[in-house]
Parts: structure tokens; sequence; C-alpha cells
């Protein structure tokens, strides 16, 4: 079935995420791809994650779905502006790739070519209404294309959002976005609060898959709480510090959280610090596969 | 006002291959900052000479990027016609100005950071992108272009921790619009879907 198809159908859905290698060295990437097939819907693949310039995801997605397993795209507004991301869509489009997540992307500054030109020409709420335009058939200047892309699109938010981050999601939903993937949860009852208000302002038709990342350590416990929009509770803190299997200690965690959330949200996307030998694990000890 | 800071005085001697330098301040924009008036003129001035470099002369000019007639200007200052370079101490608009006119290497002393402005003694900064295409009404008169770091004008990006942006200190610009447009009741503003800006409209170059 295809991920579109996936999306309607109300199954409870499995997204991972995969990061391209840096370098043109795809051995560790088709490892992880090899371990999510038959266990997720569709696999995401990052656009130069935290600005560290890795290969290009439409090379990566192209190499994935080789390998016989459907990918989303990240889109971030970062590198290219309006000539260059529709350029990218279009040829995505013709390899059969159809599925983009579309963010602003993390600043050059938190990445590894701090000196890089941010771009952002376009914002991610600009990008989903040319997104929206292409599939219709034209250009963002209204020239008509030879061939549409038919895309499935989706966009990105926090869980933890104040009202200007929550007027932002409701631009993103009226500019088509079909589903949301949204930042690590940690905390189940905070994530009840986002998703009544989600819900307030989605129709059942927008998914939304929730993050999970499934720690380590406490050491990753302590980076991820430094990040934005991601809260880890203190007592998820003090449980990985005790524990004498950190490891896992994290995918219980992590299998728990999805138990409790699975109610309130169309899905999960699995975010591992490194690679997916857990993935499985912790969706079997969530009781999904 | 244009914001700039005094470039690194090691930098600046990197720049001067001349030996006789005429120093040239601004009395406007720099003057107000202290990156250009007389007091730092003097200051680089002293620095240059201790490191060897022979000062044929200084002076502020009322306006570095405004000048009604170089040869005025030369009249004044008789030692630029003995110099082999001029060091400007003015924002990029000033040093282009006279380097139109000079006819000898001029060189900046600072670096132009942003258009900004002076508030009741304090200078702000990064006040306007200066794209060619004002909608700053929308945003409650917080330039999304210069106070977002991605000049997001459809809302935050969603990087901020504890309301500070993901590139620097600040405090993320989207937070500020909001705060504005709650203040002037216009916080309706927030929910219009504002299109890619038109960057033709940004001057290139073009006489007006």
């Amino acid at each position: 079935m295809s991920f579109v198809s996936t999306l309607l159908s109300g199954k409870f859905i499995i997204t991972a995420e995969i990061s391209p290698p840096k370098g043109t060295d795809i051995s560790r990437m088709i490892r992880d791809v090899e371990l999510l097939k038959g266990i997720a819907d569709a696999v995401n693949v990052t656009d130069n994650q935290r600005g560290v310039m890795r290969m290009s995801p439409l090379a990566a997605c192209g190499i994935i779905q080789g390998k016989g397993i459907e990918t989303i795209m990240h889109i971030t507004c970062r590198d290219r502006n309006r000539i260059a991301l529709q350029s990218d869509i279009i040829g995505a489009a013709a390899l059969g790739i159809r599925n983009v997540l579309v963010m602003s992307g993390d600043h050059p500054v938190k990445g590894d070519h701090e000196g890089a030109k941010p771009v952002y020409d376009i914002d991610s709420i600009q990008l989903l209404g040319i997104l929206k335009k292409l599939t219709l058939g034209f250009d963002l200047a209204d020239n008509e294309l030879s061939g549409r892309p038919d895309l499935c699109v989706g966009a990105v938010t926090n869980t933890e959002l104040n009202e200007v981050g929550l007027i932002k999601l409701k631009k993103k939903i009226l500019m088509g976005a079909s589903f949301f993937q949204t930042q690590a949860v940690f905390d189940a009852k905070s994530f009840s609060g986002f998703m009544e208000k989600v819900n307030g302002i989605r129709s059942e038709k927008v998914k939304i898959i929730a993050g999970i990342i499934p720690l380590k350590s406490q050491k990753s416990a302590d980076f991820l709480s430094k990040l934005a929009g991601i809260k880890v509770p203190e007592d998820i803190v003090q449980k990985m510090k005790r524990s004498k299997d950190p490891e896992t200690c994290g995918m219980e965690i992590a299998a728990n959280i999805i138990k409790e959330i699975r109610p309130m949200c169309d899905g999960v996307h699995i975010m591992p610090v490194g690679k997916h030998e857990n993935t499985k694990m912790i969706l079997e000890m969530a009781e999904i596969l | 006002m244009i914001i700039s800071r005094l470039k690194e005085f090691d930098q600046i001697l990197q720049l001067l291959s001349e030996k006789k330098i005429f120093l040239i301040g601004c009395g406007k924009c720099a003057k107000k900052q202290h990156t250009g008036g007389e007091p730092e003129v003097l200051e680089l001035k002293y620095k240059l000479t201790a490191a060897g470099k022979n000062i044929t002369g200084w002076t502020v000019l009322n306006s570095a990027c405004s000048i009604n007639s170089w040869d005025d200007v030369l009249e004044q200052n008789p030692a630029i016609k003995m110099s082999d370079a001029l060091l400007i101490m003015s924002c990029g608009g000033g040093v282009s100005v006279i380097s139109r006119y000079a006819g000898i290497n001029v060189y900046p002393a600072l670096d132009t950071e942003s258009l900004g402005g002076v508030c009741c003694n304090e200078i702000v900064t990064q006040l306007c992108g200066m794209c060619g295409d004002c909608t700053i009404w929308q945003y409650g008169g917080i330039c999304p272009v210069t106070q977002c770091s991605k000049s997001l004008l459809n809302g935050p990006c969603g990087g901020a921790v504890d309301g500070k942006c993901e590139v620097d200190e600040r405090l993320c610009g989207w937070d500020k619009i909001f705060d504005r447009l709650k203040e002037l009741g216009k916080l309706s503003h927030l929910e219009m879907i504002h299109e890619p800006k038109d960057h033709a409209k940004k001057s290139r170059g073009k006489k007006i």
C-alpha cells in the first residue's frame, strides 16, 4: 500500500528517520533501510539536518526507493531559492518520490558550514503554497508545466506551542499540509494538551504523527532537553540516570510513550540517535507490531 | 542609521600596504556609534603611527556618504594629495562614495552590519532589511526580514529555546511581533498568508 493510501486508510502509521551519509558510502544507510523494511510505512530522509552538509536527500531517496521502500523527502528552505526548490521537487516526482516534508530548516550557524549564506528566499508556508500550485500544473510564476507532480505534502510542528506557533500550524493546514510529523514527545500529558489544540483546528484528513526518540543515555536526555520544542520530564531523566542498562531503559520509555499516546494520534515517527537496530523491538514492546 | 563596527586593528594593518595614509571619519552614523567620530579617528591615528605608518592627516567629514564636492574636501585637506591611500571610518556607503572620486586606494576601517536607529540614546540594530517592498505595518512595525534570523514572513520556525533565537542570544523576532500586534489589537494580522517577496523590487544598482 502506498504511503498516501496508508494515510487515508486509518491504519496507525509508522515512519522512521534516516540520515543520508556524509560522503558517498551508502552502506550504513542501506543497512538501516533493510532494518525498516516491512516495519515502516515510509522512511523519512533528512535534508542536511542541523545544517550539517550530507548527501542530498533527493539522491538518497532515489537510492532508498530503489530498495523497495517508500520515502518522505525532507525539504528545507535554508539552502535553495524558489527556482531550485521547484526544480528539485519536479525532479524528485519524476523519480517517483512523491512524499515531501516541508520545513524552514536549521540555520547554517548550527551546522558545520557556519559561514554559509542562509537562503530562506521563501518560508515553509509559502513552500506549501508552491507545492499546491505545482500539483495543479503551474509553477510559482504561473507558467504551465508539462506533466505535473502528484505530491503528498507534510509539515513539521513542535508539540510545545505558544500562540503564534499555533497560528503558524493553522496556516500550514490551510496551505495544504496533509500530515504533520512532530518534534520528539516524552510527556503524554503535555502531548494530550497539544492534540486538544490541534483537534480544534484540523479535519480528520490531516494526520498527526508523533515523533519518538529512544534515549540511549542520560547524556542524550540532557542533550535533547536543550533542543527547541523538546521537553524531557525530570522523572525520565532520573530513570535514565539510575538505570544500569540505559539503552534498554530508553527503549522501554519510548515503548511506554507510544502506548500512552497511541489513542490520541495517527501514528509515530521513530528518530533514533544512531542506527535503527532497536526500532523493531521498540514497536514490538509498544505492541504495534 | 547605518550600524557599523571597527575592524580588528591587525586586520586594518594588513589591509594597508601603502605607507602614507590619510584618515577620514564620518560625522553622522559612525560618530553617533563611536566608531568613526573624532575620538575614534585620533585613536586609530595614534595606533597606526605607533605601528610605523605615516599618517599624513585626518578629517571627519560632515557625512562620508553625502559629499557635495570632492574638490572642496581636497582644498580643505591638502594632505590627501600627498597620501598613497585613504582609510575611511564610515559605513560602506561612505567608503563607496569616496572611492568614486579619490583616484587612489581607499580602505574601510569599519564593517557595515545593518540598518538600525537610535531611540532614547539606545542604538538599535537590524531594523530594516531594505527589501524594496515594505510591509512592516503587517507586523506591528517590527521587520521580520531582519528581526527574524531566517527572514520568515509567516510565523516562527520553532527553533527558539526559552524565547531565544536558535542563531544568537536575540529574543525570537516572532515573539516580539506577536506581543506588539497584541498591544495594538491587531492579532488578526498574524492570520494573513504572506506571499513570497518580490525581490525584483529591490534596486539592483539602478540610477533613480
